[in-house]
């Protein structure tokens, strides 16, 4: 029996994704189920709709989860990312619904601040050598007042059609259908590029048709999440922006030198810095790229509303949390994947989406994403061996 | 009853099917004290964690007979309780709890309403102070208030408050000083006569000579031999060890000593907890090209942390001047150092060598991955390159460049360490403690290194606390004692009770 319970430990860590993907599964099936409607003899959650709805909800985790991630990686915290989103999407609908702004200047305007504050709360962190824990403690509590201080507490309308686009806009399907083309040609070959590089090196590689099976299945999910949506409306613009941001982190994080220095303070800040690595600027830089994503999330949350609201944005630093430790980042920092992270913040979102569905109350839906959180950190840590 | 106080019979452990040890035997007799011997990675500390349930009954075969009768222990707590306790290398202490509270942490005495009564606490632990011969310690004091030495010895002192009947001793004298090396062997003496057995585990083979009286030799997971003290001698365990003969431990090779490269003037570094302290006081010298300078000293002399002020990693006061080349230069941080061509290969590997996570490869290119990428994206195929390169140079032992590197053994992990920071091309090369807790064959490997690389120029400082090697090594050799320069000898006939006596400091009686 040990060593079935070995194999599977081994299965699990090495195929983390594979696990995570299973789980979204799972749950669909689940949801698929109990939402089964006899008059139209197909189910309620698995429809193109629901799909498309979905995923325009877990945009804006997402984005914040992707910031998120790099920062636990680094071993460190961010309490304030859903005030800082909810003060950049406030803003936003100041620039656009009272100022009238054009929607070019609001995105840069919002943008560079975004960036602006985020640097400024990596250096506190990184150079004046507060714990992040507290500064975006005190980040989360100050970003808060001054959405209030700046929409004076109540809700902004209506935001310019352009923006609204943003939120709430779709990709025409020819448009989608090209780019899920050239994507699966990028990763084909990307992966074939890697696949020589490692010959060359002599480093051990999967057989080719097992390559191909890889690319066949990733060219199957494209397809199928391409021709799903287009079934309906088409990709949403906030999900376009969420792929493309995937897409770029995952280069950041496997293959820039900004990346590898990020997983590298993770692991051991001091045999970094010892190693002549200027880990401070690493931190910060970070703190610019979480800022970044607040500021996409907060425009996308004011475009989605059509309105800015005091409370946006309220609490989604602990759902960005909870997606990355779900998608099998770790506490310790050091280990993490963007795509992890997002897949984790699927899984909270076809939750909410299918226990809304269902009507269950608030509180039932807050105790199953809970008990969820700490099921899938448990997972990681049987199946990282770490159990003591 | 059988002869033996504690039987392994045929233990063998795996790790995902490879086998870290097969086929293992030791036994110990009351009163003995039994040498385990064997290269890093050998699987001395597998086996005494199959010893002490670190690993639990069942996930290894074999056999563990505990005063004839066969030990089925689950957890660490088992087998305390029937008196085997082991001392890690790095010590298990929490530093801000008091001598007595560290002593009696997890079984503290308490009165009969449930609180801690540290009167007798206190008392208890004097009495163990005393007996082992170190009445001066304040018991209610904080641990961190004592230095390495001492904290080795309150960790011995827990080991008897548990009334140990076989104590495992894994590298006890790894951060020790002579003298309190001295004293620890004097106590396990004692302790002998009195009946406690004890499992010595060091790559310090003078001391296992002085002290073992049967030595169990491993050698790649597999029992080599295991034979009186009496009947070997360093030389014989070390061939065991190895597997060949190693005729001569520090391979010299003649290099040219150049000019003036590095200069340091007047360096002095202030404690960080308590700035009035002064750790180093006033310390000049300068480096040559190509030369290897040894700095000897005592631990806790002030040696890493004048180490870590040239490095620019000190975080407390400092204040001196370094020189490149004669002019002076600004080192604010690490990385501000590797810039200037001054490179360091700390002290503690764990802490401050390795990251953990990462592969082999990519720990070694940590230092200069810039050089590898065009706008930021590191060209895999070059880093790779460059890595199996350094890998070879380096002799590194490791399956796949890509494994990480916690999976290596200390000699190959501190090999990497050494190709990473000899990677940006160093002037001049700081090593501190570079063959700590290395062995034998590592070590061979990594003199060879120094060697080299004073043959192309760079400068090398090199810190050692082990005077054989600073004298099989070094060009020339610095003494501090106390913070303070208290010898600078050119190493032509020197003797190490020269050096010793210039570290006591006491330079005056060392003309004799």
């Amino acid at each position: 029996m040990t060593l079935t319970k070995k194999d599977l430990r081994r299965l699990l860590s090495e195929y983390k994704i594979v696990v995570l993907i299973f789980v979204i599964a799972i749950i669909w099936a689940f949801f698929g189920t109990l939402t089964w409607d006899s008059d139209t003899g197909w189910s309620q959650f698995l429809t193109a709709r629901n799909f498309s709805n979905l995923l325009r909800q877990m945009a804006i985790t997402g984005m914040l989860a992707s910031g998120m991630l790099f920062i636990i990686v680094a071993a460190e915290i961010d309490l304030s990312v859903g005030s800082l989103a909810g003060l950049l999407g406030g803003i936003a609908a100041v620039l656009d619904v009272w100022w009238g702004w054009p929607l070019y200047g609001t995105v840069a305007a919002v943008v560079v601040l975004g960036v602006g504050i985020g640097l400024m709360v990596g250096w506190i962190v990184a150079y004046v050598g507060i714990p992040s824990f507290i500064v975006t403690l005190g980040g989360q509590l100050a970003f808060r007042g001054a959405v209030l201080g700046i929409t004076a507490g109540i809700t902004i309308a209506p935001a310019s059609a352009q923006l609204k686009f943003i939120g709430q806009g779709y990709l025409p399907g020819g448009i989608g259908d090209a780019m899920a083309v050239a994507l699966f040609v990028l990763l084909a070959f990307l992966a074939f590029r890697s696949r020589a590089g490692r010959i060359k090196h002599n480093l051990p590689v999967s057989s080719m048709s097992m390559e191909i099976g890889k690319l066949a299945v990733i060219g199957a999910v494209i397809v199928g999440f391409v021709l799903t949506l287009n079934s309906y409306q088409g990709v949403p613009v906030p999900v376009l922006i969420l792929l493309v941001i995937l897409g770029i982190f995952t280069i950041v994080g496997d293959s820039t030198v900004f990346g590898r220095r990020i997983y590298a303070v993770g692991s051991n800040l001091e045999a970094t810095r010892l190693s002549g690595v200027d880990v401070n600027m690493v931190k910060m830089l970070i703190w610019g790229l979480m800022g970044l994503m607040c500021a996409f999330a907060g425009l996308t949350t004011t475009a989605r509303l059509a309105a800015g609201t005091p409370s946006a944005g309220f609490g989604s630093e602990l759902d960005a949390i909870a997606s990355c430790f779900i998608g099998g980042a770790s506490m310790r920092g050091g280990i993490g994947t963007v795509i992890g992270a997002l897949v984790g913040a699927v899984i909270m979102a076809s939750l909410d989406n299918g226990m809304s569905m269902l009507g269950i109350d608030t509180f039932w839906q807050q105790i199953t994403k809970g008990i969820i959180l700490v099921l899938a950190v448990w997972l990681d840590i049987v199946s990282s061996g770490n159990q003591r | 009853m059988s002869e033996y106080l504690l039987e392994m019979r045929g233990i063998t452990k795996e790790f995902n099917q490879v086998k870290a040890i097969e086929n293992i035997d030791l036994k110990v007799r009351p009163g003995e004290c039994v040498g385990l011997c064997g290269e890093n990675g050998a699987g001395k500390s597998t086996l005494m964690k199959v010893l002490s349930a670190v690993y639990p009954y069942g996930t290894w075969e074999g056999s563990i007979l505990w005063e004839g009768k066969e030990l089925k222990a689950h957890s660490i707590v088992e087998t305390e309780a029937a008196g085997i306790v082991i001392i890690h290398q790095e010590l298990m202490m929490v530093p801000h709890l008091s001598v007595a509270e560290n002593i009696f942490l997890g079984d503290e005495l308490t009165n009969g309403f449930g609180f801690i009564d540290y009167d007798l606490m206190n008392a208890k632990a004097t009495q163990l102070m005393n007996r082992l011969k170190m009445p001066d310690i304040n018991v209610a004091l904080p641990v961190l208030s004592y230095g390495g030495g001492k904290q080795q010895l309150i960790e011995i002192a827990k080991a008897l408050n548990k009334n140990a009947k076989l104590l495992i001793l894994d590298e006890p004298t790894s951060a020790l000083t002579g003298t309190e090396t001295e004293t620890l062997l004097d106590l396990i003496k004692e302790f002998k006569s009195h009946g406690m057995a004890c499992v010595y585990i060091s790559h310090k083979l003078d001391e296992v000579a002085a002290i073992a009286d049967t030595v169990t030799i491993i050698r790649d997971g597999h029992h080599i031999g295991t034979q009186p003290m009496a009947e070997l001698d360093t030389n014989r365990i070390i061939t065991m060890m190895v597997g060949r003969e190693m005729k001569n431990l520090f391979p010299r090779e003649e290099h040219e000593v150049g000019e003036v490269v590095f200069e340091a003037k007047n360096i002095s570094v202030w404690d960080t907890t308590n700035p009035d302290r002064k750790l180093v006081d006033d310390v000049s010298f300068q480096l040559r090209a190509g030369e290897i300078l040894g700095v000897a000293g005592l631990v806790g002399a002030g040696r890493t942390e004048l180490a870590c002020k040239l490095f620019g990693y000190w975080p407390g006061d400092h204040e001196g001047k370094i020189f490149l080349d004669g002019k002076e230069i600004h080192v604010k941080n690490p990385a501000d150092a590797v810039r200037q061509g001054i490179c360091m290969v700390p002290e503690d590997r764990k802490r401050h060598g390795i990251i953990p996570l990462m592969p082999v490869g990519y720990n070694i290119t940590m230092s200069v991955l810039g050089r590898y990428a065009h706008n930021q994206l590191i060209d895999a195929e070059s880093e790779l390159a460059a890595i199996q390169h350094e890998i070879l140079r380096m002799k590194i032992k490791t399956a796949s460049p890509l494994l990480p590197i916690a999976s290596l053994s200390g000699g190959n992990q501190q090999k990497a360490v050494v190709g990473k920071m000899l990677l940006p091309d160093p002037r001049v090369l700081i090593m501190d403690e570079p063959t700590r807790g290395v062995d034998v064959g590592a070590k061979y490997e990594i003199y060879k290194l120094i060697f080299e690389l004073a043959k192309q120029g760079v400068a090398i400082l090199m810190i050692s606390s082990e005077l054989p090697e600073v004298l099989g090594v070094a060009d020339r050799v610095l003494v501090i004692s106390e913070g303070k320069l208290t010898g600078d000898f050119p190493n032509v006939g020197l003797s190490q009770e020269t050096v010793l006596a210039a570290a006591i400091g006491k330079p005056e009686t060392a003309a004799a």
